[in-house]
């Protein structure tokens, strides 16, 4: 990098916009390109071999964080890119299974799953965007608020409604009717492992959706935004409307989430969302970190892999809570990018740690010149 | 031109703008006076933060108070701030890039115009670094940067030299002097740093309390009697 | 038209118990900047203790009664004094999240101690009662709307005329200048702290009586107060009392009415929304910078 500087340095005005593009090219080229053949592989990897080398119960348990990474990913960019906290993502993945399941007991195998997926997300986007929309030009407080009290609303309506199951009407619930609400799969995922195959890549493609954002237009907006809204006006910024978009995104993301869930097995019930756990959500995103795309796996393993690797062990799951609680704490008070990035962080300076040593021992007496530098 | 008739703001039993009229008519003019005078609260109106009870603000022919306020920018109305507000989490080119991407400029040539705007303020550091690593100066001069990309048609500049030293002052005060020829754009200048105001505006406006006192040539308004006694006081006033 | 009474009856002391934490709520949240969403929890907390107390420890009632409101006194204000300055700069909304925090911990804490199975909790002001047009009203009930009425009309008083509580009026109104002006910032916030905590403790046994001593019914019933100090701007006592009294009124009627009623915990939210599109229509024009 040193080397690209002082090259710039001397160069002269109108031949800065080449070079710099050129270097900038040059120097960023391999980096990334090496880093994007990494996840493709790692990619590649998760999807194939994990179904054939875990047991059922462990590829449905991986579906599930799969699932739910989908949700955690909304809520860090809301939170991370936008500043835009919201306590109903839970909330809107119980609508999300809801109108996925009502339709899909409507249509039935007329409606071909992609699409089903894709609907169910508009509707979820929508319904979520209207929540938001009569906070969104206030502070970030009341939109904090208006979405927890829509969280409590909607977990109520959903104890009284329950879940579509095949039954009559516009709810399509019947008691008497002993099948869960659950919806069909195509052939294609009718197994777990197919099933578990067909998430990770849906879940890979919504958080490609995420990094388009985040690196293009909209993502500099919601910089803007974040940091000061004048700023953002003053550029020409029409803040609302990338404040909307962003709600519409998340809201998008977490019904289609909402539908894998529909289709994972055991369906849903209407215990599966109960309030707290839209706290249990903001919590874990914030231990998992806001800011970095690793975040919302780590979330979304905190939220559904340990739990069962407690239960294994006979642990209750209120201590979780607690550390969740003291989690929430922690990162307000003082870290808030969260765990994903303080613990890279720490290991890189460990690593260059180690790697100071290790030179220190190998080179036996360094030139003078060397070390100025 | 810009033309001020009759602005009046009210703020929770405060007036900071009293019936203000004022015409800055083309180059670079100032607009002076001492704290809480309205200058900001101005600049506040015109960006379309604060909406005034009375009063209208053409801009070359535009009414711009009719205009949400985020279409201004993409009108041309740009804007610094006194607390400068680059956006610390993007480079500098992406800073630049996304006025340039909102307003209504030709997106095929962004790239060039954004690199044009940035080597005019004179930055010649990595314009992919990002902006929350750089020192005060150099992150004021992208805030410039983002003022006059593209075609801006007025810049307004909310003390640009505030908690600069001197020798960054000379280098701003050159540009702000070139930006109406080279950018096409009409500025306002806020600032205390009164060489600053005398060396860059051919024309300058006083406020004190929320009412013009003086305006015109800049050398005779420094040395209009009132506007002093605005910045000094005097034992009359209590 | 069903009879509505009976549920009039119940409305109103619910809305009492509402409006009595939405002023604890809006006290603090003007004196510390803080919206303590953990209000509920704590209330709910001090009831499980009072309720372990005096059925597995043997302690009197009226000694539960007052461990609940001291718990609920003191866990608030270790909290406040604890927390309260590493965020006192930060924006509200992250002191709010924080609270959340508290929350998770405190429903972790219950649900690990008591389990999920309902308590019973109940006053002994129940026990008495008189009859009110062919409408049976319980001493409880006649408490919550009560103490709603008179904590409202309390604390605006206090913040009017007593030293501390001019001065939490003007640390809510201009934060900087208070503490220049000598006045003890800390122990006026402490003062709110403590105060708001006694508050939700005392809520925490009128609502176990009211309506079931429920780990999350209790906890989450922090919504309704929430919602009653939104209508209120976070400003307005007032306002929050009326607000109150409406949503407890509205939501126990619909109970009246089988199409809706299994619905009508939806109350509070519609109110809060409503709320909030007048207000955000109402600010247009002007914006922070």
């Amino acid at each position: 990098m040193k080397a690209v500087k002082a090259v710039d340095a001397e160069s002269s005005r109108s031949a800065l916009a080449e070079r710099t593009g050129m270097a900038a090219f040059t120097r960023v080229a391999p980096a990334r390109a090496i880093r994007w053949a990494v996840l493709v592989v790692v990619l590649v990897v998760i999807v194939l071999a994990v179904p054939v080398l875990l047991s059922t119960y462990w590829v449905q348990i991986l579906t599930s964080v799969a699932i739910y990474s989908i949700v955690t990913l909304s809520l860090a960019v809301l939170m991370g890119r936008v500043g835009l906290v919201s306590l109903g993502q839970i909330a809107l993945l119980a609508v999300g299974g809801w109108v996925a399941l009502r339709l899909g007991f409507a249509f039935g195998p007329a409606l071909p799953f992609p699409l089903l997926v894709l609907i169910t997300g508009a509707i979820t986007s929508v319904i979520g965007t209207l929540i938001g929309l009569p906070a969104l030009r206030l502070s970030g407080l009341y939109l904090a608020l208006i979405t927890l009290m829509a969280a409590a609303a909607i977990t109520q309506v959903l104890a009284a409604t329950n879940f579509p199951n095949g039954g009559e009407g516009f709810l399509g619930h019947s008691s008497a009717n002993v099948g869960n609400a659950v919806l069909a799969r195509p052939d294609v995922m009718a197994s777990d492992a197919g099933f578990y195959r067909v998430v990770v890549v849906v879940t890979a493609v919504m958080f490609l959706i995420a990094i388009l954002h985040v690196n293009g237009k909209a993502g500099r907006a919601w910089a803007a935004i974040r940091q000061s809204e004048a700023a953002a006006i003053a550029a020409g910024v029409n803040v609302t409307l990338y404040k909307l978009w962003a709600f519409a995104l998340a809201s998008f993301m977490t019904g289609i989430a909402g539908c894998l869930l529909a289709a994972s097995a055991g369906g849903l019930t209407t215990y599966g969302f109960p309030t707290q756990d839209s706290i249990t959500l903001l919590a874990v995103v914030l231990m998992g970190g806001i800011y970095s795309f690793w975040g919302p796996i780590v979330s979304a393993v905190l939220l559904k892999l340990i739990p069962e690797f407690l239960k294994n062990w006979g642990l209750p799951a209120d201590v979780l809570t607690i550390l969740f609680g003291l989690g929430v704490l922690q990162a307000m008070t003082t870290a808030p990018a969260g765990l994903a990035v303080q613990v890279p962080k720490d290991l890189a300076n460990l690593g260059r740690a180690l790697t100071g040593l290790a030179r220190k021992r190998l080179v036996r007496v360094p030139a003078p010149e060397e070390h100025a530098r | 031109m810009i033309e001020i008739t009759g602005l009046t703001v009210h703020f929770g039993g405060v007036t900071p703008l009293d019936n203000v009229s004022m015409v800055f008519p083309a180059g670079t003019c100032g607009l002076i006076g001492p704290n809480g005078a309205g200058k900001t609260t101005f600049f506040n109106v015109l960006s379309g933060f604060v909406s005034p009870a009375a009063g209208s603000v053409r801009a070359f022919g535009t009414d711009l108070l009719s205009m949400a306020n985020y279409r201004r920018a993409r009108w041309g109305l740009r804007r610094t701030f006194q607390t400068e507000q680059a956006i610390e989490a993007l480079s500098v080119f992406d800073n630049v890039a996304m006025v340039h991407e909102h307003c209504a400029a030709r997106q095929s040539a962004r790239r060039q115009e954004v690199l044009e705007a940035i080597a005019f303020v004179g930055l010649d550091g990595d314009p992919d670094e990002r902006v929350g690593t750089l020192d005060a100066r150099d992150r004021r001069l992208v805030e410039i940067a983002r003022a006059v990309v593209g075609e801006p048609k007025v810049v307004l500049l909310d003390e640009p030299a505030a908690g600069l030293p001197e020798a960054e002052t000379k280098h701003l005060s050159d540009m702000i002097q070139r930006i109406p020829e080279q950018r096409g754009a009409l500025v306002i200048l806020v600032d205390h740093d009164m060489s600053l105001v005398s060396a860059c505006c051919q024309v300058t406006a006083v406020l004190d309390f929320g009412k013009l006192i003086a305006s015109g040539p800049t050398a005779d308004v420094l040395r209009n009697e009132h506007v002093m006694r605005a910045y000094l006081g005097t034992d009359d006033k209590v | 038209m069903p009879d509505l009474r009976p549920y009039l009856v119940l409305g109103l002391a619910l809305g009492g118990v509402f409006a009595l934490s939405g002023v604890g709520l809006v006290v603090l949240f003007r004196a510390t900047g803080v919206l303590n969403l953990a209000y509920g929890a704590v209330g709910a907390l001090g009831a499980l203790i009072a309720w372990s107390l005096i059925n597995n420890l043997g302690f009197p009632d009226w000694a539960g009664y007052v461990v609940a409101l001291a718990f609920g006194g003191i866990a608030t204000l270790a909290y406040g004094v604890v927390f309260g300055p590493p965020l006192a700069q930060r924006d509200p909304l992250v002191k709010a999240v924080a609270s959340l925090g508290l929350t998770l911990i405190l429903l972790g804490i219950m649900s690990w101690g008591w389990s999920y199975q309902a308590h019973a909790l109940i006053l002994p002001t129940t026990n008495w009662g008189f009859d009110l047009g062919g409408v049976r009203v319980n001493g409880t009930q006649l408490l919550g709307l009560g103490l709603g009425i008179f904590v409202t009309g309390f604390t605006a008083a206090f913040l009017r005329f007593t030293k501390v509580g001019v001065a939490m009026r003007s640390l809510a109104n201009h934060r900087e200048i208070t503490a220049m002006l000598g006045v003890p910032v800390r122990r006026v916030e402490a003062a709110a702290w403590l105060g708001s905590g006694l508050l939700s403790g005392a809520t925490g046994l009128l609502l176990s009586t009211l309506v079931g001593l429920d780990i999350v019914g209790l906890t989450f019933l922090v919504i309704a107060s929430l919602s009653a100090a939104l209508v209120g701007r976070l400003n307005s006592l007032t306002v929050t009392l009326v607000a109150g009294l409406a949503i407890g009124v509205v939501q126990s009627s619909l109970t009246a009415f089988l199409a809706v009623s299994s619905y009508r915990t939806v109350t509070p939210f519609v109110f809060a929304i409503v709320a909030l599109l007048w207000f955000g229509f109402s600010q247009r024009g002007v914006r922070s910078t």
